[in-house]
C-alpha cells in the first residue's frame, strides 16, 4: 500500500514533459519491464502481488505437467534443493520466459537490436540472445527441431511489430512459476511502442496439449533505459561451476540435502 | 528529482523479485541467530555471495557454516561502501546475524546483517544499512 501510495504521489508531482517523438517502428534500446506480473499472465495461481482473476486454462495433462514443476518462487515455491527450476542448473530459460520474467532492473535488461531482416533481442540474464526473421514465412513446423528459444518470424502489422514462432523446447517454462507448455506451442508476441519511452508487449499461446484454449499474457510493460547504452556491459551469466558450488555448499545445506563445506 | 525518486520506488519495488529463486523459502525469515565465528572463505561470485566460517561449539567441536548474502555482487558493489572481491578475507573475525535454515540442524544461513573485525558491513537498505544501490554504476 505504501508503495502504491509513493507511486501515485510521485506521478502527482512529477513535471509534465511535452511529449518527445518517436518512430513507432522504432523498437530499437535497452528495455526494462515496469508492469507487475512475473507470471506469463495474471493468474490467481501468482505470487502475492501476483494475485489475478483467471486460473490458467490447464488440460488434463497441462495440469500434471504444472505439478511436476517445483519452482523456488510464488505460492508453490520449494527449497531449490528439491526444486528442479532451471534456472538452478543454468540451462537455458527460453522464450517466453525470457521475455515476462527475468527482464527487470538492476542487470536484466532486454536491448532489442533492429537490422535489415532481423529483429534481435539480447538478454542481459544469461547472456542470451534471440533472433527474429523478419518478413520472411515461417518454416513448416515438422521440418524444424524444439529449440530453447524456438524459431520466429515477424512483421509489421501498422504499428504492431507481431512476431510469430513455433518449436520450443518443452524442458522450458513459461515464467518463473512453472507453467508448462508443450513442444508444439505457438507463441505470438505483438510488440508496440505506446510512447517514446513505453513499450508494451501481449503475448498468446496456443498449445492444445497444455492448455484448453488460447492463452493471452498480461500487458506486459517496459521502460526504455536511455542511460544502459553508455554502461560497460555487465556479463551476467549464469554460470554452471559456480551454481553447482552455491547449489552443494548452501542451499543444498538449507535445504536439507547437506552435503560437505 | 522525480526520475531518481521513481528508480528508487522501482527498485523497492522489485527487490523480492531480485532474490534467486528459494533464497528466502529455504530459511525462516521470521527468526534470526546470531553466530561468532572465523572466516575460511569468501566467494564473491553470482548468483549470490557467499562466506564459510567456522564456530567453535561449547564443547571445543568447530562447526562449518556457510551463509549467503542475498545482494549479487553488482548489487553489493553499487552500494558504494567498499564491497569488492577482498572486503573479506580468511581469518577475518566475523559476527553473523541471519535467518536459519529450515531444516533443524543445517549449517546454511541467510545473512542479514554482518559484522568483520568489528566493523559492520551493510546488506542492504534498513537500519545501518546504505542508500539504495545507484543504478549502473560506470567502471
Amino acid at each position: 500500500m505504501l508503495t502504491l501510495i509513493l507511486i501515485a504521489l510521485l506521478a502527482a508531482q512529477a513535471p509534465q514533459a511535452p511529449q518527445q517523438k518517436f518512430d513507432p517502428h522504432d523498437l530499437s534500446g535497452h528495455w526494462n519491464r515496469t508492469s507487475r506480473f512475473q507470471t506469463f499472465s495474471n493468474v490467481s495461481s501468482g505470487q502475492g502481488n501476483q494475485q489475478g482473476t483467471a486460473e490458467a486454462p490447464f488440460t488434463a495433462a497441462g495440469k500434471e505437467k504444472f505439478e511436476g514443476n517445483k519452482p523456488g518462487y510464488g505460492p508453490r515455491a520449494v527449497p531449490p534443493a528439491i526444486g528442479n527450476d532451471p534456472m538452478g542448473t543454468c540451462d537455458p530459460l527460453g522464450i517466453p520466459r525470457l521475455l515476462n520474467t527475468e527482464v527487470i532492473t538492476p542487470h536484466q535488461t532486454m536491448e532489442i537490436v533492429q537490422i535489415p531482416g532481423r529483429f534481435i533481442q539480447f538478454f542481459e540474464w544469461h547472456h542470451e540472445w534471440r533472433e527474429v526473421f523478419v518478413d520472411r514465412k515461417l518454416p513448416a513446423a515438422d521440418t524444424v527441431d524444439p529449440t530453447w528459444n524456438g524459431t520466429s518470424v515477424g512483421k509489421w502489422e501498422g504499428d504492431v511489430f507481431v512476431v510469430d514462432g513455433i518449436a520450443f523446447d518443452d524442458r522450458t517454462w513459461l515464467d518463473k512459476f512453472g507453467y508448462p507448455h508443450s513442444e508444439n506451442m505457438k507463441l505470438q508476441e505483438r510488440y508496440r511502442r505506446i510512447d517514446a519511452d513505453t513499450l508494451e508487449l501481449t503475448m498468446t499461446i496456443t498449445d492444445p496439449e497444455m492448455y484448453t484454449r488460447p492463452w493471452v499474457s498480461d500487458t506486459k510493460l517496459f521502460r526504455l533505459d536511455r542511460a544502459k547504452s553508455s554502461r560497460w556491459d555487465e556479463q551476467i551469466y549464469c554460470v554452471p561451476t559456480e551454481e553447482y558450488k552455491f547449489n552443494q555448499r548452501v542451499r543444498d545445506e538449507a535445504g536439507g540435502r547437506g552435503t560437505a563445506k | 528529482m522525480a526520475n531518481r525518486l521513481f528508480v528508487l520506488v522501482l527498485l523497492l519495488l522489485s527487490l523480492p523479485a531480485l532474490a534467486h529463486h528459494g533464497s528466502n523459502i529455504s530459511y525462516q525469515t521470521d527468526k534470526t541467530i546470531t553466530l561468532d565465528g572465523t572466516v575460511t572463505e569468501w566467494d564473491y561470485r553470482n548468483p549470490h555471495p557467499q562466506i564459510y566460517f567456522d564456530v567453535k561449539e561449547k564443547d571445543g567441536s568447530v562447526s562449518h557454516w556457510a551463509t549467503e548474502l542475498l545482494p549479487t555482487p553488482l548489487m553489493l558493489r553499487n552500494m558504494n561502501v567498499g564491497w569488492s572481491r577482498t572486503t573479506v578475507k580468511p581469518k577475518d573475525h566475523i559476527i553473523l546475524v541471519c535467518n536459519p535454515s529450515r531444516v533443524a540442524g543445517a549449517k546454511a544461513c541467510l545473512a542479514k546483517e554482518l559484522t568483520l573485525n568489528g566493523k559492520v558491513w551493510p546488506l542492504g537498505a534498513g537500519p545501518g544499512g546504505p542508500p539504495p544501490p545507484a543504478r549502473g554504476a560506470t567502471p
